[in-house]
């Protein structure tokens, strides 16, 4: 959509805009040089940090103007605002599979002469590239980054005498301990598919053998034969995802994710197995929470734990906006050190800076050094296509399905969408 | 279900009524006009663009290429949408039948002489004019925290843990909220229904000595025939494309259980990138729905009353 650009539509838009909104009345006051950028922006509970950090652009750029935009269903409705030719013109997604999809779709602008890309930790650079980008183009800044593991109550682990487990071993002797006295080791949430994921992509990612997508990618859909299939390489996996969820609380089935971060706010867990972007709903519900975290021990040997970080916020520039400086303008703003360090503590999520400053949130202790020795990996379930339900079936499996069948599952869909997934000639 | 407009007793102006006899006025046509094309714009156009895309690998974004049947040919290699077609024939044929049953008694209980007749009629019509989703996120917290509660206090322990969190209980609870809501629907064209039976019927009947249940299964049932079969048909067709009822409830869940073949359609095509391969399901499941309701229509109408 073009901007109309004569005096007389401009000023029924006006007349309209301030009909509808009494807000939209000092942008009208004959400012024919401000240009308004539509910034789409998917994270609900962040809404009142970018108004924030909107207000500060604006009183320092006063010839722009930033309109936030946010909606229940983020990934839904970027696709239909792509479908009508509405790409917004600066924009925030998830790292997730789906942008993915979309950056190797071409949609979004390529920001790599942006200085502040090569200021970006290395591994994050790497998660945000594998999920895909429109050839050698880079096609989102990470603004923030999440870390996924597993948050304890550090009261109940003192109360108890229980040590930070390191090792597989220790962990599973942790949960029956706390099994033993009465308090409910984990605080499972089955009610709400994904929150199964978590587990899923911490103990897969540090499992699975090398290059294991890249390999099952090559393979087409020929899964059964191939030489690596869920079959193969996930049954490890699969069975200590089972063997943490088989210590949740009675009621697990029926419970969702709000009513687990309450739960968990209120001591009614020792450990709650979600990532750092839990902390903020948690410390909702009880602000004085003693929260620690840990990453999964997948295995007895420590030296091997890795923690699982994806881009919880990265931001993108429409391809076809019509303001392109003003949107490089925007985002290097929300670049910029301060603003990015400010939004991580606020959200309680890691800078994704290399310059960043030491994360200070004693939620995160235990999860910053993994972080800052570059011992991530990213979110396993970003190389899974989208039309794969797997949260639906890691939901199934853990009220009771069998591992066998879930594995034969994700195998059996993975070759079927490799197969029915046509191509585009190559221009 | 369209009557053809050919009436011979329509009040025409004397002079041309020899010439008019077999020709319809124009203006008929232009009153049909507006409606035809708003129907065209906005239903004919996007279902016919819906089936082209059927025949391509678009994504519901960026470049995309034709690629004749395959799309219809991978459907029936899909176990995931015989699972969809199974949860939603089992769900539909159901619910038609409970609500109908539901319904119809509902109607006869309030057409009969009691207090309040009106304010019960507008009470039960309720549900129609509220929200799916509203009365679904409703029903939702009453499944998962309500009765669970009141059957620990009284002692039911099959009913202390939701019915929502199992795979194979979910479904009913899919039904209850589906039956609820349609029946109000239904409870209305009953009445009507009700409302068209001569009262000398009943009178008669009396008279000879028929008992209550004789007097519906003789004279109530195949005198409300038509408003029989249009219940029916409607409610299976309404039903077929469950939607709103369980994103609110189950969104599918748990698993894939209480997946509908339009939550199929909607996760697949506009989350999962999709869009081809299940505009081409959309397509064939228009096609499955105009074919039962075909065949339903032309069973029940050769067994309703003629009068």
């Amino acid at each position: 959509m073009k901007q109309p650009h004569g005096r007389a539509r401009r000023a029924v838009r006006c007349a309209a805009g301030a009909a509808a909104l009494a807000l939209v009345l000092p942008g009208c006051a004959a400012q024919d040089d401000v240009v308004t950028l539509d910034f789409f922006q998917f994270k609900p509970e962040a809404v009142a940090n970018f108004s924030a950090i909107i207000d500060e652009f604006e009183a320092a750029n006063p010839g722009i103007r930033v309109v936030q935009n946010h909606v229940p269903d983020a990934d839904t409705a970027i696709r239909t605002l792509l479908v009508k030719d509405k790409t917004p013109d600066v924009l925030t997604l998830n790292g997730n599979g789906r942008y993915g999809d979309l950056a190797k779709a071409c949609v979004f602008a390529d920001l790599s002469d942006l200085p502040v890309v090569e200021q970006v930790r290395p591994a994050v650079s790497d998660i945000i590239r594998d999920l895909g980008s429109c050839g050698d183009e880079v096609n989102a800044v990470p603004f923030s980054s999440n870390a996924s593991g597993i948050l304890y109550n550090r009261d109940l682990f003192e109360q108890y005498g229980v040590e930070v487990p390191t090792t597989w071993d220790e962990l599973l002797d942790a949960a029956r301990t706390f099994e033993a006295a009465g308090v409910t080791p984990f605080y499972t949430t089955i009610k709400d598919a994904w929150t199964v994921g978590p587990a899923f992509v911490n103990l897969g990612g540090a499992l699975q053998p090398e290059g294991f997508f890249d390999r099952l990618r090559a393979q087409g859909p020929d899964v059964q034969s191939g030489e690596v299939s869920f079959s193969k390489d996930y049954p490890e996996a699969m069975e200590k995802l089972t063997a943490l969820y088989a210590f949740g609380q009675d009621d697990a089935a029926g419970r969702d994710y709000n009513a687990g971060n309450a739960a968990f706010a209120t001591g009614e867990s020792a450990m709650y197995l979600q990532g750092s972007y839990a902390i903020p709903a948690i410390r909702a519900v009880d602000p004085d929470v003693n929260i620690g975290s840990f990453p999964y021990p997948a295995t007895n040997s420590p030296e091997d734990t890795v923690v699982v970080s994806g881009v919880d916020v990265g931001v993108s520039i429409g391809r076809d906006t019509d303001h392109p400086a003003e949107a490089r303008r925007f985002v290097e703003f929300l670049m910029s050190p301060e603003v990015v360090e400010r939004y991580a503590q606020e959200q309680s999520a890691f800078s994704p800076l290399a310059t960043g400053a030491e994360t200070t949130d004693p939620a995160l202790a235990g999860l910053a050094p993994y972080f800052d020795d570059n011992r991530i990996i990213g979110f396993i379930d970003h190389q899974l296509p989208a039309s794969l339900p797997l949260p639906q079936y890691l939901q199934e499996l853990v009220l009771g399905g069998r591992t066998e069948d879930f594995l034969a599952t994700l195998d059996r869909e993975w070759s079927k969408i490799a197969a029915r997934t046509i191509p585009n000639e190559k221009d | 279900m369209s009557t053809p407009v050919s009436s011979p007793a329509r009040p025409g102006p004397p002079p041309t009524a020899l010439r008019g006899e077999r020709r319809v006025p124009r203006v008929f046509y232009l009153m049909v006009l507006p409606a035809l094309a708003l129907f065209a714009v906005f239903h004919t156009v996007p279902l016919l663009t819906g089936m082209f895309f059927s025949l391509t690998n678009y994504a519901g974004y960026g470049e995309w290429s034709f690629v004749g049947l395959r799309n219809y040919a991978n459907l029936f290699g899909d176990d995931r949408i015989y699972g969809a077609y199974g949860f939603t024939f089992l769900f539909a044929i159901v619910s038609t039948v409970a609500v109908n049953i539901i319904a119809l008694a509902v109607a006869i209980a309030l057409n009969g002489r009691i207090r309040f007749k009106t304010g019960f009629r507008g009470i039960f019509f309720i549900p129609n004019i509220l929200s799916i989703l509203i009365v679904g996120y409703v029903f939702n917290y009453l499944f998962s925290n309500s009765v669970p509660a009141i059957a620990e206090a009284l002692g039911v322990t099959s009913l202390t843990t939701s019915i929502l969190a199992s795979p194979d209980t979910a479904w009913i609870g899919v039904v209850i909220l589906s039956v609820w809501q349609a029946a109000a629907f239904n409870i209305i064209i009953y009445l009507a229904g009700l409302q068209t039976i001569p009262g000398e019927l009943y009178e008669a009947a009396s008279l000879d000595g028929a008992s209550p249940w004789k007097q519906f299964t003789s004279i109530t049932f195949p005198m409300i025939g038509a408003f029989f079969t249009i219940n029916m048909v409607l409610s299976l067709k309404n039903f077929l494309q469950v939607f709103d009822q369980i994103i609110s409830l189950t969104a599918g869940g748990p698993g894939t259980s209480t997946e509908s073949i339009s939550l199929l359609i909607y996760r697949g095509g506009f989350q999962g990138g999709e869009y081809g391969y299940q505009t081409a399901n959309a397509v064939l499941y228009l096609f499955v729905i105009i074919a039962i309701s075909f065949i339903q229509l032309r069973i029940l109408q050769r067994r309703e009353a003629s009068f």
